[in-house]
């Protein structure tokens, strides 16, 4: 399938379920997608045309927390990023790793550096912080703040 | 200077610890091993397990969960032991100086004998680092 036919499709497919497609560059579109409907779409861009998994990343923005999921199709070269923006109030959306196990452990360090809860998500336990962090604190959200007490942030001289 | 720290000086065995570093420091180190700088003519040898070691390297900026590790390890060597810090992260943590993992230097978790400077430090400043250090033991006596 070409470029374009895998564009045109997905519009096509989930007309009611995308937002905005921003097409960047040859080997690069932009999906912006409503959050119920991620399972729905990322189920029909991995399995149905054959895309590789390539990451995920979650950003904490002014007004909303964005998560991007990077979708490669390696025969074209296309990377298709599925965008999805979350209610600071209301930080949930549904778990991908039953579908696809490569998202397991990258929904689990955005749960504990953003504090984005993944819902039905199999194994939901701390991956890169200590034990003794303390609970709903997130360390890449914007208004994060010192919480340790005995942290030495000075190098010693004056 | 007491005859288990005089033995340790003829021969020193080296621990090579990373505790998140870049591992550009830990390049370094190896990079001392080779047959261009090969260290061995100091003596000195890369000990498989902490326990055999008589110096502990220690590289990177430490966070919270190497932290402990670091502390294990120095209690496992056997005593009398030194500890050099390799790198700026590894004196003051460098540019991580405000991350949120890492709280503490590890000079305040175990005390270390020499400090290399350096982003990473060259071979050559480590081997001199090293030999400075077993030569101000040598003259302590």
């Amino acid at each position: 399938m070409k470029r374009e036919e895998i564009i045109k499709g997905i519009k096509n497919k989930f007309k009611n379920d995308i937002i905005e497609v921003f097409d960047k560059s040859p080997a690069r579109v932009y999906i912006e997608i409503k959050p119920e409907s991620i399972v729905e779409i990322a189920q029909y861009v991995f399995k149905d045309l054959g895309a590789r998994f390539n990451i995920a990343s979650g950003v904490d923005l002014r007004n909303h927390m964005e998560i991007l999921y990077h979708f490669l199709i390696e025969d074209i070269n296309l990377l298709i990023s599925l965008r999805v923006k979350l209610d600071k109030s209301k930080l949930e959306i549904d778990s991908l790793a039953n579908i696809i196990e490569a998202t397991n452990w990258i929904e689990r360090e955005m749960w504990e550096l953003l504090g984005i809860t993944f819902k039905g998500h199999p194994d939901m336990r701390k991956l890169l912080l200590s034990d003794d962090w303390p609970k709903g604190v997130y360390p890449l959200r914007a208004d994060y703040k010192e919480w340790d007490k005995k942290a030495i942030r000075d190098r010693g001289v004056k | 200077m007491s005859v288990k720290l005089k033995a340790l000086l003829k021969s020193p065995w080296v621990f090579h610890l990373s505790t998140g570093s870049c591992n550009n420091c830990d390049i370094e180190i190896l990079d001392c091993l080779t047959p261009r700088f090969d260290i061995e003519r100091f003596g000195m040898l890369l000990a498989s397990s902490i326990r055999h070691a008589d110096v502990l390297l220690v590289t990177g900026s430490g966070n919270r969960k190497s932290m402990e590790i670091v502390k294990r390890l120095y209690e496992q060597m056997p005593k009398p032991g030194l500890v050099v810090a390799i790198g700026e992260c590894a004196m003051s943590r460098g540019m991580f100086i405000h991350s949120y993992n890492c709280p503490v230097p590890i000079d305040k978790i175990i005390p270390v004998d020499v400090y290399i400077p350096g982003c990473p430090p060259k071979p050559e400043a480590i081997i001199a680092g090293v030999v400075k250090l077993i030569e101000k033991l040598n003259k302590r006596k």
